[in-house]
């Protein structure tokens, strides 16, 4: 098939496969993807909206064994810089989201061997105590994988338990690339297989969560690699339905093992129409501004995209490869209102939830992300002693004298 | 808005000018922005095909020009800075000159050169000497810049100088079509607007311009300026991720490519390296030259 007889198929609504995906990628012109791709984004949201919403991600530790060669966020376990925020870090934060409009944390973190099943329980149970209405959209499919085999229990068990003390949504980090030779050259097979990824957004699925999906791509994979991820995550969308959006994002190599370049404004907007023609059964896929910054993020929404995605107000892992850009709620709503889009806050179920919260009161101007842990803030909360930790120097640490001692 | 871009498509399949009534409809009516980008590229396309020039530029400060290292890598020596007087304005050119080796020597505003002057014959008299001492271009007449430009720039071409490109300071409320028309007449009667870099040079980081208003006036700009050989996007100005875009919606040179291999903040491809793989991933194909629009010898 041509990439013109594919380019007519899309254009009348039908439903590309693999190969000829692969032909759309590799060769149809940037225009022509972006012609099909907001064609799409018409049909599947005429009203001309684009979506936002006002949260916080939030790393709650650093400290992590996975050891992802494309991360330059994480830290050994016993390294002199490894943190955890205490509760109380987590409901300041908390606070402060709610007072610039949020209802939501992203909470994700690094696979900290020394933060057992109940340190999570605790925390989510505690949130909800305390901010009834407040949505913690957390830990995404590898986390879940490392507390199951950490606590020695099913993946559907984990997620029934953390439903229970409080989980509203997983978000979609940790996917990379669905494909099994891209995450071993990465080192991140053994946090979780391409088929661990799926199973433990299926189990969420099946248990009533809704899901996002995410896609890190630039490092070592092919062109065909990436497409067989969006087919991975389609394929659990037909079974499913659980995902409401879609996520691309490119690797940020600075600071990183792996190191290398990042993959181009062009390829971001190809890549992002691939995704929107390919995944014709999920609503809503969002820009990243935050790894594309303002401009190409803007270009998106005539690229597919729908969505601006998150005012975000911290973030760590991004920035610690290198992106910094930051975009406050006056500037993401101003791109999208110079783009013809009329725009809406949302959650994470994307369902609308109003206008702009600055046009109805005061919000301070933000010109950069906060960060994970303040200046001068202890990086190991004292109330980490009340829990049980696997690696020796954590047990040494919370064994230390004035500490009560961890429960065996 | 689709029989509009029809009519404009075949209009630049056909050589002829944009009317600026048109253009101002594109301007306030084209919600469909890849559309435009596409007649833009067409536009493009018809002069350039796929080549995409670049020129790796090492900027001097007028004050360093003794001592600051010229990257040999460099395609164009660009001073910059105001001169005090038109005699300090030729040492500088002739010590830049003497330092460049070879390398072709650009230099100050074409606003800042005629403040200096004063008038037209002074203003002619003092290109001459910068000719002559081995200027191969003013570096830029910012067209919002003059309180009259094309006195000014027949003064340089009566002079037998080049202006390396012609840039905006700072776009006006409202739209673009007025200047760019100002500058289609420039050209008509002049002939010597050979490039032309419609994103402004000025940027308020306050009310920073978005992706969408840089792209369409990089299209508006391509579709106006008919007879205007190149459209240029300054990759230090705006960043690699929308210059390259921009490529895409009908500039075909890309200016201020970094000529040292040196960076400040971790690892990072050489500049070269970068350029060239920015140009191929957008399906083009990478020309070096330098700042007399020479192509540079792989």
């Amino acid at each position: 098939m041509s990439v013109h007889a594919i380019a007519e198929k899309v254009a009348a609504g039908g439903r590309v496969g693999f190969d000829e995906a692969c032909l759309l990628y590799r060769e149809a012109p940037t225009h022509l993807l972006g012609t099909l791709a907001d064609a799409i984004r018409a049909r599947r949201h005429p009203e001309r909206i684009v979506t936002y919403i006002i949260d916080r991600n939030v790393n709650y530790t650093n400290v992590c064994v996975a050891r992802c060669s494309f991360c330059a966020f994480y830290r050994h376990v016993g390294s002199p810089e490894g943190y955890v925020l205490s509760f109380e870090e987590i409901f300041q934060k908390i606070d402060e989201t709610i007072e610039v409009g949020g209802e939501q944390l992203l909470l994700q973190g690094g696979h900290n061997p020394d933060l057992p099943l109940e340190w999570y329980e605790d925390l989510f149970r505690a949130v909800k105590a305390r901010y009834p209405r407040f949505r913690l959209h957390a830990l995404s499919p590898p986390e879940v994988v490392h507390l199951s085999r950490l606590a020695k229990l099913p993946v559907e068990a984990v997620i029934d338990r953390l439903i229970t003390a409080g989980l509203d949504s997983i978000p979609g980090g940790g996917a990379e690339i669905l494909v099994d030779r891209v995450r071993k050259l990465l080192n991140c097979y053994n946090k979780a297989t391409a088929d661990e990824w799926i199973g433990v957004m299926r189990a969420a699925h099946r248990a009533g969560l809704r899901t996002t999906a995410t896609m890190m791509y630039g490092t070592v994979e092919t062109p065909e690699e990436r497409l067989e991820h969006m087919f991975r995550v389609r394929g659990l969308q037909d079974e499913t339905g659980g995902f409401t959006a879609f996520i691309a994002w490119s690797y940020q190599p600075e600071h990183t093992e792996l190191s290398g370049v990042e993959a181009t404004g062009v390829e971001y907007l190809r890549t992002l129409a691939t995704a929107r023609i390919v995944l014709d059964n999920v609503d809503n896929l969002q820009s990243s501004w935050v790894t594309q910054g303002g401009k190409v993020g803007q270009l998106s929404l005539a690229f597919g995209a729908n969505d601006m995605g998150s005012v975000m107000i911290e973030e760590n892992v991004v920035r610690a490869a290198g992106a910094s850009y930051c975009m406050d709620e006056i500037e993401i709503v101003t791109n999208i209102e110079n783009a013809g889009f009329a725009p809406r806050r949302r959650n994470m179920h994307y369902d609308l939830l109003g206008e702009p919260i600055f046009r109805e009161r005061a919000i301070p101007r933000r010109f950069g992300l906060a960060v994970a842990k303040d200046a001068g803030t202890a990086l190991m909360p004292d109330e980490l002693s009340g829990y049980a930790a696997r690696s020796r120097s954590a047990r040494e640490q919370r064994r230390a004298p004035g500490r009560p001692a961890q429960p065996s | 808005m689709a029989t509009v871009l029809g009519e404009v498509s075949s209009q630049v399949l056909a050589g002829q000018p944009i009317p600026a009534a048109t253009l101002e409809t594109l301007w306030s009516e084209a919600s469909d922005l890849v559309a435009l980008g596409m007649v833009a590229d067409e536009a493009r396309r018809k002069r350039h095909g796929s080549r995409t020039t670049f020129v790796r530029v090492a900027e001097i400060p007028l004050e360093a020009v003794a001592h600051v290292p010229i990257p040999p890598a460099a395609g164009e020596v660009r001073l910059v800075g105001t001169p005090a007087s038109p005699g300090d304005a030729v040492a500088a050119v002739r010590e830049a000159v003497r330092r460049a080796a070879g390398i072709p020597v650009t230099a100050f505003t074409l606003a800042a050169l005629s403040r200096m002057a004063g008038g037209a014959d002074a203003l002619r008299e003092l290109v001459t000497d910068l000719t002559e001492a081995g200027l191969a271009a003013v570096a830029e007449a910012t067209v919002d810049e003059h309180d009259d430009l094309r006195r000014d720039v027949e003064a340089v071409r009566d002079a037998g100088a080049a202006i390396a490109r012609f840039t905006i300071r700072r776009w006006p409320a409202g739209s673009p079509v007025p200047t760019l028309q100002d500058v289609r007449r420039l050209q008509k009667t002049s002939g010597v607007v050979r490039s032309f870099a419609p994103l402004a040079r000025e940027i308020d980081h306050a009310r920073p311009t978005t992706g969408y208003d840089d792209v369409k006036v990089v299209a508006l700009a391509r579709l106006a300026l008919h007879d205007v050989p190149s459209i240029q996007v300054d990759w230090r100005l705006y960043g690699p991720k929308l210059a390259q875009v921009a490529l895409l919606f009908g500039a075909d040179d890309v200016d201020g490519v970094q000529a040292d291999d040196e960076a400040p903040h971790g690892p990072r491809r050489a500049p070269l390296e970068e350029i060239l793989r920015n140009i191929r991933a957008a399906a083009l194909d990478p020309v070096e030259r330098d700042g007399r629009r020479a192509v540079r010898e792989a």
